[in-house]
């Protein structure tokens, strides 16, 4: 994750951290990958840190984004990490990664299994990631879909 | 010499950063063509001549390997160099990529000079 946010989104010095709250402001992105190993992604961002990623990703200062630019990083970030874990630790396998789905706030969130959960702060905000394999319990993206 | 590339992707996001990142690398573009999938790449294609393309591989419509499929049965397009941009850095998907005819592929995350040494390299661009 490190190498995604350094290389493509130019952010430096992260260092773990505490997840956030249940309650707090974030954004929140699902996605699910088919093949083997099948499996489901979940990114949940601060939202101050979702408006200054998509700032540097795209060269622009943050207040001239528009809300579509901002998902459309955030979906992006999403895809990026989730395929740069797979295809580091399943190298030979093969997948293909769905479509990443904002999550509706108040959304009842399937959250994976602790022990593949990673949070850091970005400088802005933390981000958190996780990950499960050949969950039986990952909720179709369809339910997402806005 | 200065280059005319083609950007593939379905992340209007995305089309934006690579853009960014070429022109950040130091890589010489005289025209930047934008598409959403593969359909509008060849569309594109019909009307205006590009020296390299850079694709997605997962896109809506038209993806990133049937464009190659396509681009190898046409004769007149088949000599571009198409380099695929993609996060899924698999030995099985970059295999049968390249056999479709990926002249190179890059793996997100990139740094530009990734970006620009495999430019260079399909473009036979001699090094520094």
């Amino acid at each position: 994750m490190a190498d995604v946010l350094e290389s493509m989104f130019f952010l430096e010095g992260l260092s773990e951290a505490a997840e956030p709250p249940p309650d707090a402001e974030t954004v929140t992105v699902h996605l699910t990958f088919t093949g083997n190993p099948p499996g489901c992604f979940q990114m949940r961002l601060a939202c101050p840190a979702a408006l200054t990623i998509a700032a540097d990703f795209l060269g622009e200062d943050a207040e001239s984004l528009t809300a579509q630019q901002s998902t459309d990083v955030t979906l992006e970030l999403a895809n990026m990490i989730c395929g740069a874990v797979l295809s580091r630790t399943e190298s030979s396998a093969s997948f293909r990664l769905d479509t990443p789905q904002i999550v509706p706030q108040g959304t009842g969130q399937h959250v994976p299994d602790e022990k593949t959960r990673y949070t850091v702060e970005t400088g802005s905000g933390t981000l958190t990631v996780a990950i499960q394999m050949e969950t039986p319990i990952c909720l179709p993206t369809e339910r997402y879909a806005s | 010499m200065a280059y005319r590339v083609l950007i593939t992707d379905d992340s209007p996001a995305m089309r934006s950063f690579v853009r960014r990142v070429i022109e950040l690398s130091g890589f010489e573009l005289s025209a930047c063509f934008e598409a959403g999938d593969g359909a509008e790449a060849l569309a594109v294609l019909k009307n205006e001549w590009v020296d390299a393309i850079l694709t997605d591989i997962n896109m809506p419509g038209v993806d990133g390997e049937e464009l190659l499929r396509r681009l190898a049965a046409d004769e007149l397009l088949r000599g571009i160099p198409t380099i695929v941009i993609s996060t899924d850095a698999t030995e099985n998907r970059i295999a049968r990529l390249m056999a479709l005819g990926a002249r190179g592929y890059v793996t997100k995350p990139f740094r530009p000079e990734t970006l620009r040494a495999e430019l260079e390299r399909s473009l036979g661009v001699p090094g520094d």
